[in-house]
């Protein structure tokens, strides 16, 4: 057998695929909105529309800022012991 | 911003009739697709609640779980917005002169076209189906000489009633129109007079 190296990420990697999605998700929601007032109809339906979508937008992401303050971002993902999640704690209810 | 009191184009004595969208059964199949992809995941996770608290404790897969929610939930609401942005824009504005019909399909293509109401040679409405029948909607198509293509108007509210509309503007157009050439060749004559 062999073994596998025991190298080792912060968790922090994980970050960089999430402002990745919130780059996506920014360059889409602006086009959207751009859209919505380029070739909308004038009036306060408009507006009303562009601000659910911006405030739902920013709750969202509000909320999963909230949420990701929480936690270490520099505890590593050790890969020798990988396994080590996979643990009964993972359904403490089967 | 497109104002309906300044069209495109907008030709002198020409009123807007009538400013259709598709139905609002587009809208309820929206909000559904919507609350279906939100509900489901929140009542599966206030469900197993302690699981999955337990998953979000973790250092390494808390952090992980927290993110793919994050982007789901995200992707859910734009998905929405895109789609509401599709219907919104999807319009067909019927004036005393002519019929615009503006149609987007997704973010990056947009089509207007619009015809002469004297151009229009035949209308149909259609209604198909359980659905379109109990909630009176379906489509028009309005046909034009030659060989275009026919002016769809999809899914939109009461289509029986949009023909008949089209088709009195339709008679009204042509009336003014020899009217005015009536009047243009009266003018004529009294010019070489």
């Amino acid at each position: 057998m062999f073994d596998l190296p025991n190298f080792s990420i912060p968790i922090y990697v994980f970050l960089f695929v999430f402002a990745a999605y919130m780059l996506f998700y920014v360059l889409y929601a602006l086009f959207n909105i751009y859209h919505l007032i380029r070739y909308g109809v004038y009036g306060l339906g408009l507006y009303l529309i562009v601000t659910i979508f911006t405030g739902g937008t920013i709750i969202l992401v509000a909320g999963s800022v909230f949420l990701l303050m929480d936690y270490d971002w520099l505890h590593p993902i050790t890969f020798g012991d990988a396994v080590d999640y996979y643990n009964e704690d993972l359904f403490p209810n089967l | 911003m497109m104002r309906l009191d300044r069209l495109p184009n907008q030709r002198p004595d020409e009123r807007v009739v009538l400013f259709l969208r598709r139905h609002w059964f587009a809208i309820l199949s929206i909000a559904t697709a919507f609350t279906l992809l939100t509900s489901v995941p929140l009542l599966l996770g206030w469900f197993f609640w302690d699981t999955v608290q337990g998953w979000t404790e973790q250092e390494v897969l808390g952090p992980i779980i927290v993110i793919i929610g994050s982007i789901y939930f995200l992707s859910v609401w734009l998905f929405a917005f895109l789609e509401f942005t599709d219907y919104y824009l999807d319009t067909w504005i019927i004036t005393s002169e002519r019929i615009i019909n503006i149609e987007q399909q997704g973010l990056f293509n947009r089509t207007a076209s619009e015809l002469d109401l004297a151009s229009v040679q035949d209308t149909t409405a259609e209604i198909r189906g359980i659905w379109q029948t109990l909630f009176t909607y379906g489509n028009v198509f309005v046909q034009t000489g030659g060989e275009k293509a026919r002016f769809h108007f999809k899914n939109i509210d009461n289509p029986e009633h949009v023909k008949e509309l089209i088709n009195a503007l339709v008679e009204e157009d042509k009336q003014r129109l020899s009217m005015l050439g009536a009047g243009g060749k009266g003018k004529m004559k009294t010019m070489i007079k």
